[in-house]
């Protein structure tokens, strides 16, 4: 992903260098506008339960979107061709999975006060060995993301100005920003600077397009270009493909928006309006930003033919380029797109730390360790170990080790063995919680092995099996040891409504 | 609060949601083809477009109208919150 842009050089370095003292301003504005934000949980960890509309509209889409998701799916579009509008349906399904657990768990949020995912196990079920097994594998799977994401934070810097900065440079002074705002401001600082880097993204992606179109030549242009070179493109995918795209459609439908962060989101909610009106806007931001970027992928089938793999992920980079170099507002456009690339990577991160402190401030040390901690001393341990699971998640990136590089891919197929209990406990008052902790227990190895020998029967994929057999034993094992009469009382009296 | 209609317990919308899913990859037409291109898009991926486009607006309409509830709690705690501070 090095992209050697002619544009790179100072004007890059400005534009990183705004958008950092920007994100630093927000979050000391919002620092000196709530003095009280780091006494309390609910302050810092979830903006009061206080997010506007627009806040929270942005910072789901923030959230969901990453900076990969423009790097990476062009390439994929251009490699793929037209098989890949399904990338639109991917996203769209994330809200249907939304709409199993979010109306229910809202409501449940504000009556029993939740701040963290765990909360929610922890209350249903009073098992210590459910909410810590939850936490882990909450904390297991955020951290690979938030791994991620550091890696594609150092990669899109350094092409963004043709190396000018270096990798490791890009990745620490991104990464002390970051940290800096989320320690002044927590949540509503995430949400406000995730508002500032959504509307970045957007418009850069929008800008990218119409760029391409104008320079590259349309639709119909790339289209003529596949019937003629590479008709596989443009025709309906061979059955083999499919039941892949199927289980991979219902694992994102459940697994991204168990994402713990998301679920944070609707906790923070102003008000159940609110949270209603920011989901129906995400039903239909795929179409201008999954189905903007696959655009762009087709069209560089046209533009750019016949790159190898590696080649085309520096597909965005290649385009962008050649549109900057057209004029002046193309130009600048252009070096706002990754500006916005780079925040909407910053802004995946931010909401996977905080949501990573949180849980281990909260879930772990506030519950287990030291219950009698304030809150304000919790938060404090919770940004502490925010700040060495970056560090030790960094020298992971610098230095990746040799072997068992798997354990470090996980992270669906880890966060997808917590809905059994997330979901099913939302309805289901005779869940039997042994039932449901063996389960998430059993899910969660079999996934793990099935992922490290590579093992996909029938093309499904290895944590789509472990949530099978997890639900196989939570639903079987509640029908043969049936919970108390007194324990479903209390069941009823926590989900009823 | 009190939720009065939610998403889940509507079986009609499962049943759609469970059409548009089946219909949203696309494995009802013959591996390969595609003609008609229209406007540079394939046949087979305007419907699979128009098969996504159904899929919002049915999130939309479930949002709007199978999820309603009766506000209490949440405007009750928030005039605490603004008394404490």
């Amino acid at each position: 992903m090095e992209q050697e842009l002619a544009f790179g050089g100072w004007a890059g370095i400005l534009i990183m260098a705004s958008y950092g003292l920007l994100m630093l301003g927000i979050g000391l504005f919002t620092f000196l506008r709530n003095r009280n934000l780091r006494n309390s949980n609910e302050e810092y960890y979830l903006g009061g339960k206080g997010l506007s509309i627009m806040v929270l509209f942005f910072t789901f889409y923030a959230t969901q979107y990453s900076g990969n998701t423009i790097i990476g799916y062009a390439p994929q579009g251009y490699r793929i061709g037209f098989e890949w509008i399904q990338s639109i349906t991917f996203m769209i399904l994330v809200m249907v999975g939304y709409l199993l657990f979010a109306p229910r768990l809202y409501a449940l949020s504000r009556k029993h006060n939740f701040i963290t995912p765990s909360d929610w196990l922890d209350k249903r079920f009073r098992s210590k060995g459910i909410t810590i097994l939850g936490s882990f594998l909450m904390l297991y799977g955020l951290g690979n993301y938030l791994l991620e994401q550091l890696v594609a934070v150092g990669q899109g810097v350094s092409g963004l100005t043709g190396g000018t900065i270096p990798y490791q440079i890009a990745v620490v002074f991104f990464i002390i920003i970051m940290l800096i705002y989320s320690w002044l401001g927590g949540m509503r600082a995430v949400a406000y600077t995730d508002t500032m880097q959504g509307i970045a993204l957007l418009f850069g992606v929008c800008i990218l397009v119409i760029g391409s179109i104008i320079y590259f030549g349309g639709l119909p242009t790339s289209a003529n270009y596949m019937a003629t070179l590479s008709p596989e493109k443009l025709g309906v995918p061979e059955a083999s493909g499919i039941s892949g795209w199927f289980s991979m459609l219902l694992l994102t439908c459940i697994g991204a928006a168990i994402y713990p962060h998301a679920i944070q989101r609707i906790f923070s909610a102003k008000n159940e309006s609110t949270l209603k009106n920011s989901l129906i806007g995400m039903a239909w931001m795929p179409f201008i930003t999954t189905g903007v970027i696959f655009l762009v992928g087709i069209i560089g089938i046209n533009a750019f033919p016949k790159l190898d793999v590696m080649e085309s992920e520096q597909l965005v980079g290649m385009m962008a380029n050649v549109i900057a170099s057209q004029n002046a507002f193309f130009y600048w456009a252009m070096i706002l797109l990754f500006g916005g690339i780079i925040a909407a990577i910053i802004s995946t991160a931010d909401s996977v730390l905080l949501t990573f402190s949180s849980v281990i401030s909260k879930d772990l040390y506030g519950k287990f360790i030291n219950s009698k901690a304030s809150e304000h001393k919790q938060i404090i341990v919770g940004k502490i170990s925010g700040i060495l699971a970056v560090a030790v998640l960094l020298l992971l990136a610098w230095y990746p080790p040799a072997t068992l590089y798997e354990i470090f891919v996980l992270k669906f197929e880890l966060l997808i063995q917590i809905a059994p209990a997330f979901i099913l406990g939302l309805y289901w008052k005779k869940l039997h919680t042994a039932s449901v902790f063996t389960g998430m227990i059993v899910g969660t190895i079999l996934a793990s092995l099935m992922t490290f020998i590579n093992m996909e029967p029938l093309g499904v994929f290895s944590g789509l099996w472990g949530l099978l057999v997890n639900l196989i034993i939570c639903v079987c094992g509640s029908y043969l040891f049936q919970v108390t009469t007194e324990e479903q009382t209390e069941a009823e009296r926590i989900i009823g409504l | 609060m009190k939720l009065i209609k939610e998403p889940i317990k509507n079986w009609k919308l499962w049943v759609v949601f469970g059409v548009l899913f089946l219909l949203s990859v696309p494995w009802y037409f013959p591996t390969g083809s595609y003609k008609p291109i229209i406007l540079g898009i394939p046949y087979w991926a305007w419907i699979i477009l128009f098969v996504s486009i159904a899929f919002s607006a049915t999130i939309t309409f479930a949002i709007k109208r199978l999820w309603i509830t009766e506000e209490i709690t949440t405007e009750r705690k928030e005039d605490n919150k603004w008394n404490k501070n």
